[in-house]
């Protein structure tokens, strides 16, 4: 055979089929040139192997181990839970009583405050401002045109924390007076009493929907609830 | 939601146990594949990072030891891309004296032969590292490079003969 060095390399690296490295064998016997390189790449390999190996830096391992398990999974491991339980503590929240009814006496509060009412529709006529709800699909119970010397001015919807509610306005001698259609849920039995922000909160059931009167006076907030339940207390399906 | 946890532990557990060990080798060949170290400890970081994520798809039992230098060979491979440089268009004249590791100066003879690897074009060095300082296979190399025996061969015997002619003897 001919010279072949790139054979002579498989040869040495012992990477030749039986058949070739027999054939290979012969001819380095009898070629010079080929039986030096092989002697040369097996030194080569030798003295290669010998090479001290290269340091690592020490802190190569705890770099790499840091990496495979970043810092934000551990943070995670306490923050998930955390947001979690923060979650439900709000869901719990909303429903709350005292909670739902220091939302509606800030809102009381907050559109009483303005030089202006903030209302969307105004009128004095309950089924008229049942209409202007019920064009959004929102159902409110049928509501007293008045109560005592507060007489309906008009309403808005209002945002809760989670929720938009209906806030319908009374007012009448230095009586000011907020009634909310509060849909979802509420924790409560078929009413519940608070005072919040320096005013009455009433929370009542009112034909399955519940309903909160909020007053500074505790008697124009009495008067609301009584003429809600002198009038027929029933969600108006109708419209 | 303890199972998980319990199989994501064994999982770390079995990786810091089967592949870490071999950090020490592997820096040691990224060190001479980038010449530098701070490269060298990225590639070995992206290396097992990478090698991490895939750790999965590894079959237990198998060559670890080779996966991870197919991994390593990858990394390197696509940084080469990201960078617009290709190992194949590496000059082949040597580009000034590259400076080697300090404990390979100290090995007794070794320091002609670190420059001399050094100085030779990528494409041959990480070929003849892998064989003759690392020990693989042809065949694994193959499968780490991901090309055929026979270029495997040919890079070898090109790079053992330009390592010769590095290190003063006749012209390869």
């Amino acid at each position: 055979m001919s010279c072949d060095p790139e054979r002579v390399t498989g040869f040495v690296d012992d990477a030749l089929p039986a058949g070739e490295r027999a054939e290979l064998e012969t001819h380095l016997a009898e070629c010079p040139t080929c039986r030096e390189q092989a002697e040369f790449e097996s030194g080569l390999r030798s003295r290669l192997r010998g090479l001290a190996p290269i340091e690592m830096p020490p802190h190569l391992t705890r770099a790499v181990q840091r990496r495979l398990r970043p810092a934000p999974r551990r943070w995670l491991a306490v923050a998930l839970p955390a947001a979690a339980a923060l979650v439900l503590a709000l869901l719990w929240l909303r429903a709350a009583p005292p909670f739902v009814a220091w939302e509606l006496a800030r809102d009381h509060t907050s559109c009483f405050g303005k030089s202006q009412l903030p209302a969307k529709v105004w009128g004095s006529d309950p089924g008229q401002i049942a209409d202007w709800f019920g064009g959004d699909g929102m159902q409110i119970p049928v509501v007293p045109d008045s109560a005592g010397s507060a007489a309906l001015l008009g309403a808005r919807y209002c945002p809760l924390i989670d929720r938009m509610v209906a806030h319908l306005y009374y007012s009448g001698d230095d009586v000011n007076l907020s009634l909310f259609v509060v849909p979802g849920s509420v924790r409560m039995g078929a009413s519940h009493k608070a005072q919040a922000m320096g005013q009455t909160v009433h929370l009542l059931r009112v034909g399955g929907t519940v309903v909160g009167v909020v007053s500074a006076s505790e008697e124009a907030v009495e008067a609301v609830e009584r003429a809600l339940t002198r009038t027929v207390a029933r969600l108006d399906t109708g419209r | 939601m303890e199972r998980v946890r319990a199989t994501a532990v064994t999982r770390d557990q079995r990786f810091e146990a089967e592949a870490l060990p071999h950090m020490r080798s592997l820096y040691g060949t990224a060190y001479r594949m980038t010449r530098n170290a701070h490269d060298a400890e990225d590639l070995v970081q992206e290396t097992f990072l990478r090698a991490y994520r895939a750790f999965d798809g590894f079959r237990p039992g198998s060559n670890i030891r080779a996966w991870l230098y197919t991994i390593l060979h990858r990394v390197r491979t696509d940084a080469f891309r990201r960078s617009q440089r290709s190992p194949r268009t590496v000059e082949l004249a040597n580009d000034g004296p590259p400076v080697p590791p300090p404990q390979d100066a100290l090995a007794q003879g070794g320091e002609d032969l670190t420059r001399a690897l050094a100085s030779i074009p990528d494409v041959f060095r990480n070929a003849v590292v892998l064989r003759d300082v690392e020990d693989f296979t042809y065949q694994e190399i193959a499968r780490i490079l991901d090309v055929p025996i026979g270029t495997v061969m040919s890079r070898i015997h090109r790079g053992r003969a330009l390592l010769r002619a590095a290190l003063g003897g006749r012209k390869p």
